[in-house]
C-alpha cells in the first residue's frame, strides 16, 4: 500500500468498522456479555484491520483521528466490560465509564499505559487465552481480535481521552435549501438529477415501460386498484403524448379511491387501526375518522402534522398512544411512547434506545429523550435509566434544540410551541422524511434506507433536497408531491434487478430504477375483488359513519352463569307487529343476513332462505302484509363449536302519503331452542314461554363490522368494502398486513410458507375464486379464447401469448367448468406478474 | 467498470453477511471460527406447551394443601384447598382429586412449585401470557416474538413439510381476542415463523389439504398450470429476481405439504378410535392427541390450549370448585395418555412437555403479598353458596409448572410453597426467563441468540439474561 495515502485510507477503513461495530451493538444487554452479532462485526472488520494495522503501526494519528478512535474505544468498553465495569456495578473497583476510572485503574493498580501497550495490563487480560483465570472479559468470548487490535492501537496512539463532545453518529443536515438544478436534458426535474447520477455511475438509462405496464402501475399506487378495461383500452388508443400526465391527474382527482388507498400506508406510520389491543379497556383512540377526511381534503402535510401534535379530539390517539393497564415498563409511558413515535415517524430518528439510556444508535442521550417526552407530561418525569431511576429530572425540550425552544406551562401551551419548533421551514428534517417515505413506496427503496433512519447518507443528497424543498414550496401538498414523482421518466421505468434484500438496505446501494414491488395485503384483496367477486363486505370503519338501527340477535347462552358463545343448532324467532291500515302502503321491503343459515317466514309462508350473511338478501312483501303480522325464522348456528351467531334484520314500510315506518331486530324478539307445535309461524302460536332475544352486541360490532350491503338505497348497493377499511382479518394478516401496536413503516414483504398455504388453500380465498369463476363462465362460458384473453387484459392488462393461450386452453373443456375457470384464475392471481407491481 | 467490479466484490461479502444475518445465529460460531464452546448439546428436538389458559390454580391441582370441605356459612379465610390431595407415581407428592392419571405420570417428570409470575401492576390474563409466551412484559417498542416463533426461526422444521410453529386450540374471535392476537405472533421475526393456528383440532386437516371439494388429482393438474404459467410467462421483466424466486419456492413448499402423505398427521379421524376415546375429553383433549400425531410426524414446536375466553375455562371468578371439576376431566386423561403415548414410541426422551398457566389463584389473596392490586374479585366473608366456594382470585406468588422429556428428570420435584395463606413459594423462585432458557438449551440454542432490531440487540430473553435451570436436566 502507498503510503502517501496511509493518513487518510486507514481512517476511511476505520470509521467503515465504528460503523459495523455500532450496529452490532447497542441495547441493554451492552452492559453484560458478548452479543453474538459481535461476531459477525468481526468477520467483517478482520478483513478492515489486516490492512491498516499495518499501515497504521508507526503513523501518528491526527488530533481528530484519535478523538475517534477514542470513541471507538469507548463503544468497545461500553459493549463489552460495562456489565462490571461501570459507576453503577464496580468490580474490582475498576470503572470504565468515565475517564478518571479508565486512567485510574481499579485494585490492581492501573491498567493503562499511555503509548507502550506492551506494558499495559488491559491488554494482557484481554490477550489471555480464553480458558486462563484472569482473562478479561471473564465470560462468553473473548474480545474479537480487531477490538483487541483497536485498543492496542489507542494506548500505543498515547490513549488519547477526548473531552470534545463528540458525535458517532452521522447526523443529517436540519437546514434545508433547494439545490439549482444540474444542466441536464431532461425536462423533469428527477430525471435531471437522476441522469446526473446515471452518468456519474455509468449507468445506462432504463427502458421505460409501455402503456399497459404504466397504467397498471400508476393505478395501484395512486389509488390502489387495478385499472378496468376499458379504461386501459381507452388509455392505449389514445394518441395525446401527455396522456400519462393527465392521467396521473385524473387519478389524483379521484378522492374518495386516492384516500382508501393512502389509509392504509398513514395507518401502518401513525400505528392506527380499527380493533386492535388497548380499545378493550379504552386504551387507545383512533384517529380514523380525522385521517380520512385530511386525505379526502387533501390537508397539507404540515398542517396534519400540526394536527397530530397538538390535537382535535379526532386526532388526539396520535400522541396519546396505547395506554396499558397496570404498571409498564419507563421506556413505555405514554410521554415516551409520543416521544418516540413523532421522532420516528415524522422526523425518522430512532428514540426507543435513547429511551433507556444514552443512545448507541444515534447521538441522542437518555435526557433528551425524556426532555422531550416532558413536552407531553402533565408532571415531571423523573429519568429512568434502563428501568432504574436516576434521580435527575427532564425538563421540555425539543430534540434539536437549534430549533426552538418549547416553552409554556400548561400542556396545550407547550403542543403549541412544539408545533411552533417542529412546523417550520427550517426544520429540513420533517420535509426529507416524509418525501423519502413516499419516494420509498413508489420505489420500492427510499432515498434514504431504512426509511426510519434518516440520518443515514441518501444515494442521492441533491435529489432529497430538491424534492423536499420543493414539497415544502408547494405547500407541502401530498398530491402534488406524488404528481411530481409519478410524472418523472424516473418513476416509469422498467424494474431494475437488485440482488437481494440486504442490498437493497445497504449504504452500498446504487439506484438503477424502481424495484418491482409485492403487491400490499389491501392491494392484492382489492384487485381480486375486482376480479373474482368482493371479498369483503363489511367495514369497520366506514367512512361516511352511517348508523345501523338495527341489531344483531341471538339467543343468550349461559354457562355457570356466563354468557358464552352460542352453541350450534337451531333457534327460532318471532316478531310482531301491527299496520292499522295495510291499504295505505305503497311498498315494504325487508332485508335480512344470518350467521349461518335461515328460513324467513311471514304470516306462516315461507318467503325465503339463505345461508351466507355476506349476502344480504331482500324481499318484497307488500303483498303478504296484513293488519296483525308474525315474522318467524329458523335460524342455524353451524359448525361443531360454540361460535358467533346472529340475525340482523330491518322490515321498511313505505306509505302511500309519502311515510315511513321500520321495523328492526332488537331485544324486543323472542327466541326459543326447542318448539312445542309446528305452528310456530303463525299468529295464533303461544309463544309465552320463549325468551327475549338476546343482543350480540359485544362482539357484533367487530365480529361482523358495517355490512355495506345492508341499506335500502338501491344506489349504495354493491359497493366493494375495500381491504382498506376493514377489519384485520386472517387473510389480511396473512398476507403481510400488520397489527398496529407499533409503528410499522415497512412490512415484511417476502412470501413466506404461511402465505402459500393461506392462498393455496384457504377455504375463503377458494371460496372467492369459485363465485368468481361463475361469473366468468357465464359470461363467457361458450368461448374459452374470449375468456382466456379478457381474463389476462383484466388481470395483467394484456393478452396472452401463444404459448400461455395454448396451455389455458389445453386445461379448460369446450364449455369450461367452474372448477377449471376457478383454476385457471387461481394460476393467474399467484403469478409473480400479477403479484408484483 | 469501476462501479460494477466494486459492487461485485461488495455482494460477495454481502452473501456471506447475509448468510450470518439471516441464517439462524448457530451459524455465527462456524463463520467467525469460535471454538465448540457455543455449541451446546442437544437434548430434545420437539416441544408441546400445554397452556392452562386463565390461571390454574397451584392448591388446587398439582399443589394441594388441606383439604375444608365445603360447608354452609363457612369462613371464606377459612377455605384452603377444595379438594382432597391423592397420591402420585412420587413418594410423598400428592395432587389435587381428579389428576390421578397426571400423578401416574409423574415418575416421568419433574414437578416445579415455585414458579413466580411477574408484577405487571394489574393481574390481567392477556398482559401475563403475553409475558408468559413473549418473556417480555407488555408493552414493548417493537412487536417480540412468542417462544414458538423463536424455535421455528432458530430451528426450522424438523421435516420440512411441517410447519414449525404449530398452534391449536385458540380462537381469536373470542372477548380479547385482539389481545391474544398480540403474542401470537412471530414480532420482528417475521411472519414466516409465526403461528400455524388450529383454533379446532378436529378440523385441523383442513389446514393441510386440497381446498374444500379439490380433489388430488386437481390439485396436481392446478399446481402444474401455475408452474407452466410461471415459467413461460414474460416473468424476467418483472421483479427482481430473489422475489420472484421466494415466491414460486413458497408455493412450492405450500403444494408439497398440502400433498404430502405427512398431512395425515393432522387427521384425527386416522386414529384408531379407542385411542381417540382415550384422548377425548373434548377440544383440549383432542388437541392433544393432534400434537402426539404431530410430533410422531416432525412437527417442531406445538402448543395446545384449554383456549382462553375471559371468565371461563380456568378463569373461575365464581363456581370455582363446581368449575375445576370439568377442567380436570378435561385436561387429566388426555395429559396422562400424551406422556404414555409419547414414552411408549420413544419420543418423550426427545421431546420437552411444559404444562403451564400465567399465574395461580387463591380465594383471598390478589396478586402477592404486600402488593396493592386493583379490581379484585368480590369475595364474601361467609361461603353461604357453593358458587362462591373456590378459587376466585389471582395469584402470582407460587405457581405449579409440569415438564417432561427432552433430558428433564425424571421423578424429580424442585421448589415448594407454604401451607399457610398466603400459598407463597418458600424456595427460590423460578421466573419465566428461567423456563424459556430452559427449553432453549435443551434444544440447543444458545442463551444470547440475539437479533438486531431498529439498532438494539434483542434476546430470547431479555437483556439475554436468562439462564437455564439446570436442576431439570438429568
Amino acid at each position: 500500500m502507498c503510503s502517501k495515502i496511509k493518513s487518510k485510507s486507514p481512517f476511511t477503513q476505520l470509521s467503515a468498522w465504528i460503523l459495523v461495530v455500532s450496529l452490532a451493538c447497542s441495547g441493554c444487554r451492552h452492559h453484560s456479555e458478548t452479543p453474538v452479532n459481535h461476531r459477525y462485526a468481526a468477520l467483517e472488520t478482520d478483513v478492515l484491520l489486516a490492512g491498516w494495522k499495518q499501515t497504521l503501526e508507526d503513523t501518528e494519528l491526527s488530533a481528530d483521528e484519535k478523538d475517534r478512535l477514542n470513541l471507538h474505544v469507548r463503544a468497545i468498553f461500553a459493549h463489552r466490560c460495562f456489565g462490571c465495569h461501570s459507576t453503577s456495578k464496580h468490580k474490582g473497583a475498576l470503572v470504565l465509564d468515565a475517564k478518571s476510572g479508565v486512567f485510574e485503574g481499579g485494585d490492581n493498580g492501573p491498567i493503562i499505559v499511555p503509548g507502550d501497550a506492551g506494558a499495559s495490563e488491559i491488554m494482557r487480560r484481554v490477550r489471555l487465552p480464553e480458558s486462563h483465570d484472569d482473562v478479561m472479559p471473564p465470560e462468553d468470548g473473548k474480545l474479537t481480535d480487531a477490538e483487541i487490535e483497536t485498543l492496542a492501537l489507542w494506548i500505543n496512539q498515547g490513549a488519547t481521552w477526548t473531552d470534545r463532545q463528540l458525535k458517532i453518529f452521522r447526523e443529517a443536515p436540519l437546514a434545508l435549501a433547494k439545490p439549482p438544478l444540474p444542466d441536464q436534458d431532461d425536462d423533469h426535474p428527477i430525471d435531471q438529477w437522476v441522469s446526473k447520477y446515471f452518468d456519474e455511475n455509468d449507468i445506462d438509462w432504463p427502458q421505460l415501460i409501455d402503456d399497459r405496464g404504466f397504467i397498471r402501475r400508476v393505478h395501484l399506487d395512486v389509488v390502489g386498484l387495478l385499472p378496468s378495461d376499458d379504461v386501459v383500452e381507452a388509455f392505449i388508443s389514445n394518441r395525446d403524448p401527455n396522456k400519462r400526465t393527465k392521467l396521473i391527474d385524473t387519478l389524483l382527482m379521484d378522492r374518495q379511491n386516492y384516500a382508501v388507498h393512502w389509509m392504509t400506508f398513514w395507518n401502518d406510520l401513525l400505528r392506527n387501526d380499527y380493533s386492535g389491543t388497548g380499545f378493550i379497556t379504552n386504551g387507545r383512540k383512533q384517529i380514523s375518522g380525522w385521517l380520512f377526511e385530511a386525505l379526502t381534503e387533501n390537508m397539507p402535510y404540515d398542517a396534519m402534522v400540526s394536527q397530530l401534535l397538538n390535537p382535535t379530539e379526532a386526532s388526539e390517539g396520535f400522541i396519546q398512544g396505547i395506554q396499558w393497564r397496570g404498571e409498564v415498563n419507563a421506556s413505555q409511558r405514554i410521554e415516551l411512547q409520543a416521544a418516540q413515535n413523532i421522532s420516528q415517524t415524522l422526523l425518522g430518528l430512532n428514540l426507543k434506545c435513547a429511551s433507556c439510556h444514552n443512545s448507541f444508535v444515534n447521538n441522542v442521550t437518555l435526557q433528551q429523550a425524556y426532555d422531550f417526552a416532558q413536552v407531553f407530561a402533565d408532571s415531571t418525569l423523573e429519568l429512568y435509566r434502563c428501568d432504574k431511576p436516576t434521580g435527575k429530572s427532564a425538563k421540555p425540550s425539543f430534540i434539536f434544540p437549534e430549533l426552538g425552544l418549547i416553552e409554556g406551562d400548561s400542556l396545550s401551551d407547550r403542543l403549541a410551541s412544539l408545533v411552533d419548533v417542529l412546523v417550520q421551514p427550517d426544520n429540513g428534517r420533517l420535509y426529507r422524511t416524509v418525501v423519502n417515505r413516499y419516494w420509498a413506496k413508489f420505489f420500492g427503496r427510499g432515498l434514504v434506507a431504512p426509511v426510519d433512519e434518516m440520518d443515514n447518507r441518501p444515494w442521492s443528497e441533491a435529489l432529497l433536497d430538491w424534492l423536499a424543498a420543493d414539497f415544502r414550496e408547494n405547500g407541502s401538498d401530498l398530491t402534488l408531491l406524488i404528481r411530481q414523482i409519478v410524472t418523472s421518466k424516473t418513476y416509469q421505468l422498467e424494474p431494475a434487478s437488485y440482488p437481494n434484500p440486504l442490498y437493497l438496505k445497504s449504504s452500498q446501494f446504487v439506484f438503477e430504477g424502481p424495484m418491482a414491488r409485492k403487491m400490499t395485503a389491501e392491494q392484492f384483496a382489492d384487485a381480486v375483488s375486482s376480479i373474482c367477486t368482493p371479498m369483503y363486505h363489511s367495514l369497520a370503519f366506514d367512512p361516511h359513519g352511517r348508523d345501523m338501527t338495527a341489531k344483531w340477535i341471538w339467543m343468550r347462552q349461559e354457562e355457570f352463569d356466563r354468557t358464552v358463545l352460542p352453541y350450534p343448532g337451531v333457534r327460532y324467532f318471532r316478531h310482531g307487529f301491527s299496520i292499522p291500515q295495510p291499504a295505505a302502503l305503497s311498498a315494504a321491503h325487508i332485508l335480512i343476513a344470518v350467521d349461518h343459515e335461515y328460513d324467513l317466514y311471514v304470516n306462516q309462508q315461507q318467503l325465503g332462505s339463505g345461508v351466507d350473511w355476506h349476502e344480504v338478501d331482500r324481499y318484497d312483501v307488500l303483498e303478504v302484509l296484513e293488519k296483525q303480522n308474525i315474522i318467524a325464522i329458523k335460524a342455524v348456528n353451524d359448525g361443531e363449536i360454540p361460535n358467533h351467531a346472529g340475525i340482523l334484520f330491518a322490515l321498511k314500510l313505505d306509505y302511500t302519503d309519502g311515510r315511513s315506518d321500520t321495523i328492526f331486530s332488537d331485544d324486543s324478539w323472542l327466541v326459543t331452542d326447542s318448539l312445542t307445535s309446528e305452528k310456530w309461524t303463525h299468529y295464533s302460536y303461544d309463544d309465552g314461554d320463549w325468551e327475549d332475544a338476546w343482543k350480540a352486541g359485544n362482539y357484533a360490532k367487530s365480529h361482523w363490522g358495517r355490512l355495506l350491503n345492508f341499506t335500502f338505497d338501491e344506489a349504495d348497493n354493491d359497493r366493494l368494502a375495500r381491504a382498506g377499511l376493514v377489519k384485520l382479518d386472517p387473510f389480511l394478516k396473512g398476507l403481510g398486513r400488520p397489527s398496529r401496536e407499533n409503528v410499522l413503516t415497512q412490512r415484511d414483504d417476502a412470501p413466506t410458507l404461511l402465505q402459500a398455504l393461506l392462498l393455496s388453500n384457504d377455504q375463503f380465498f377458494a371460496r372467492v375464486i369459485a363465485e368468481g369463476a361463475e361469473e366468468w363462465v357465464s359470461d363467457y362460458g361458450t368461448d374459452r379464447e374470449l375468456l382466456i384473453d379478457q381474463l389476462y387484459q383484466t388481470a395483467l392488462g394484456r393478452l396472452p401469448t401463444e404459448k400461455e393461450k395454448m396451455q389455458l386452453i389445453d386445461v379448460m373443456s369446450t364449455q369450461p367448468s367452474v372448477e377449471e375457470v376457478s383454476d385457471v384464475i387461481w394460476s393467474v392471481l399467484l403469478l409473480p406478474e400479477f403479484l408484483f407491481i | 467498470m469501476q462501479h460494477q467490479l466494486e459492487r461485485r466484490n461488495f455482494l460477495k461479502k454481502m452473501q456471506l453477511a447475509s448468510l450470518a444475518a439471516m441464517g439462524s445465529t448457530l451459524s455465527f460460531p462456524l463463520l467467525s471460527g469460535c471454538k465448540e464452546k457455543e455449541v451446546i448439546d442437544r437434548k430434545a428436538d420437539h416441544v408441546i406447551l400445554l397452556w392452562m389458559a386463565g390461571g390454574m390454580c397451584h392448591t388446587e391441582t398439582f399443589d394441594p394443601k388441606k383439604y375444608t370441605p365445603f360447608e354452609k356459612g363457612m369462613e371464606s379465610k377459612s377455605v384452603i384447598s377444595t379438594f382432597p390431595s391423592v397420591s402420585t407415581a412420587i413418594d410423598g407428592i400428592n395432587f389435587s382429586e381428579g389428576l390421578e392419571g397426571i400423578g401416574s405420570i409423574m415418575d416421568r417428570g419433574t414437578l416445579l412449585r415455585s414458579y413466580r409470575a411477574a408484577d405487571l401492576g394489574h393481574i390481567l390474563h392477556t398482559r401475563h401470557q403475553y409475558h408468559w409466551h413473549t418473556c417480555y412484559e407488555p408493552p414493548q417498542s417493537v412487536q417480540v416474538p412468542h417462544i414458538g416463533a423463536w424455535i421455528a426461526k432458530e430451528m426450522g422444521p424438523v421435516n420440512p413439510v411441517m410447519p414449525p410453529f404449530i398452534d391449536i386450540g385458540q380462537r381469536f374471535t373470542v372477548g380479547e381476542g385482539e389481545e391474544l392476537k398480540a403474542f401470537h405472533s412471530a414480532g420482528f421475526l417475521g411472519t414466516e415463523y409465526g403461528p400455524f393456528i388450529i383454533p379446532d383440532p378436529r378440523r385441523g386437516l383442513e389446514s393441510v389439504r386440497p381446498p374444500h371439494g379439490m380433489t388430488i388429482k386437481r390439485f396436481e393438474r392446478r399446481q402444474q398450470l401455475y408452474q407452466e404459467l410461471v415459467k413461460n410467462s414474460p416473468m424476467g421483466e418483472h421483479g427482481s429476481d430473489y422475489q420472484q424466486e421466494s415466491l414460486v419456492r413458497s408455493m412450492e413448499r405450500a403444494y408439497a405439504l398440502l400433498k404430502s402423505p405427512d398431512a395425515s398427521a393432522f387427521d384425527l379421524n386416522a386414529e384408531p378410535s379407542k385411542s381417540f376415546d382415550r384422548y377425548n375429553t373434548g377440544r383440549f383433549g383432542q388437541g392433544c392427541l393432534l400434537a402426539r400425531r404431530l410430533v410422531e410426524n416432525g412437527a417442531r414446536f406445538v402448543s395446545v390450549t384449554t383456549e382462553y375466553e375471559p371468565f371461563l375455562g380456568w378463569d373461575t371468578h365464581e363456581n370455582g370448585h363446581i368449575r375445576l371439576k370439568k377442567m380436570k376431566k378435561e385436561i387429566d386423561a388426555p395429559i396422562h395418555q400424551l406422556i404414555v403415548d409419547l414414552d411408549e414410541r420413544g419420543l418423550l426422551d426427545r421431546t420437552i412437555v411444559i404444562l403451564a398457566s400465567e399465574f395461580s389463584r387463591d380465594m383471598l389473596m390478589e396478586g402477592r403479598p404486600g402488593l396493592t392490586v386493583k379490581d379484585q374479585v368480590t369475595v364474601p366473608d361467609y361461603v353461604e353458596d357453593l358458587k362462591n366456594y373456590g378459587m376466585h382470585r389471582h395469584f402470582t406468588d407460587g405457581c405449579s409448572i409440569l415438564m417432561w422429556g427432552g433430558g428433564i428428570r425424571r421423578g424429580h420435584i424442585i421448589g415448594e410453597t407454604a401451607d399457610e395463606r398466603p400459598f407463597s413459594a418458600t424456595t427460590e423462585p423460578i421466573y419465566i426467563d428461567q423456563i424459556h432458557q430452559s427449553v432453549y438449551h435443551a434444544l440447543g440454542i444458545p442463551e444470547e441468540t440475539n437479533y438486531i432490531i431498529e439498532g438494539r440487540p434483542f434476546y430470547t430473553t431479555p437483556d439475554g439474561l436468562g439462564k437455564p435451570l439446570m436442576e431439570l436436566f438429568s
